[in-house]
């Protein structure tokens, strides 16, 4: 066969993939409108405080809504056993390597879970803080853990994450001094990369500061 | 490890237009990916690579262009390039926060996010 029975020619696709996964977004979204959902994606670093996060806002909210939790790792259950200790359903996805999750995990662990009988939906992402930030998964709000043993220049060196997310929660802050972290300058940190945060300054161990997250998150 | 499911997606979509067109061959990819996007040019380009081996697309060279974060200004209507602030510490930052006109804080992003397959130039039979 000679290259004379051949051609080159140009095939146009022009597809976005980011918009498939931001449709995903959208229907998990309009899926929890419908059935009276509140969702709330929970992301930062590993060690930040994510689980105890969660327990602490179970703790508070359980007498007064319906709560489930979708958990996010790499791998095993210890997070989602953590939680189930406070006897809300929690769904464990083992993304099996992948660093974050994306909405179309959501959606399948969402349909896991009875709708109709939940208010309040907390998702607990993969613990980095860095690609999360680029999948919105469908919730209504999105908050960040950063914590003060991360060290003290966590906001600025990754913005991205940041600028996504419409709560952050400063956690750990019975550690500054022996960090010698500046829980101010780290706030102050958090307004310049995002103005728009509504900030939360937490002792996860003791319960310090979980109401005001609970109010910045209007639950 | 995101740039591995994104190359999986542009694997995906690729081979499936190459196919349906009749190629016999994949001999260029053009891709778009936004600044804002988390995706390095030089690992998204390895992964697509990698996946091609042993497909019709396997040596297609594959050429990334990188898109700007755009926004939107809710104060002064200001629509363009976010302003990206010279400093190594915002090594990974492409985005400013705040509207590069006004300041104002309210800002929509509009663009940097895509991840988009663009073309494919192929080679097929004519007999």
């Amino acid at each position: 066969m000679s290259e004379q029975s051949r051609e080159q020619f140009d095939i146009v696709i022009e597809t976005d993939l980011s918009l498939a996964t931001d449709e995903y977004a959208d229907e998990n979204l309009q899926y929890l409108d419908e059935h009276g959902v509140r969702a709330v994606d929970i992301l930062g670093s590993v060690g930040s405080g994510k689980t105890s996060l969660v327990i602490e806002i179970i703790k508070r909210l359980k007498d007064r809504m319906r709560i489930a939790v979708i958990a996010g790792d790499i791998t095993t259950r210890i997070d989602a056993d953590r939680i189930q200790e406070q006897g809300v359903p929690v769904l464990q996805i083992q993304t099996g390597g992948m660093c974050h999750l994306d909405p179309e995990l959501v959606r399948e662990a969402t349909a896991r879970l009875d709708v109709d009988d939940l208010d309040l939906l907390l998702i607990e992402n993969v613990g980095n803080l860095i690609c999360p930030g680029a999948f919105p998964l469908g919730t209504h709000v999105r908050l960040v853990v950063v914590s003060v043993t991360e060290g003290p220049y966590m906001a600025l060196k990754h913005p991205g994450i940041f600028n996504q997310c419409q709560v952050a929660v400063v956690n750990k802050i019975d550690l500054a001094e022996a960090m010698e972290v500046s829980v101010g300058q780290l706030v102050a940190d958090l307004l310049t990369v995002n103005p728009r945060l509504a900030v939360v300054a937490t002792n996860l161990r003791t319960g310090e500061g979980v109401d005001g997250v609970i109010e910045a998150l209007g639950l | 490890m995101h740039d591995i499911q994104r190359a999986r997606g542009i694997v995906d979509v690729v081979l499936a237009a190459a196919e349906r067109e009749g190629a016999e061959r994949i001999d260029s990819i053009d891709l778009s990916v936004g600044a804002l996007t988390f995706l390095s040019p030089d690992q998204l380009g390895f992964w697509v690579r990698e996946m091609l081996k042993g497909t019709i697309g396997e040596g297609a060279q594959v050429v990334i262009e990188t898109l700007p974060a755009r926004l939107r200004c809710a104060e002064c209507g200001f629509e363009g390039e976010a302003a990206i602030e010279d400093d190594p510490i915002y090594h990974f930052t492409t985005l400013t926060p705040g509207c590069p006109e006004c300041g104002a804080a309210q800002v929509e992003i509009i663009g940097g996010r895509e991840c988009v397959v663009e073309s494919l130039r192929a080679t097929r039979r004519t007999d």
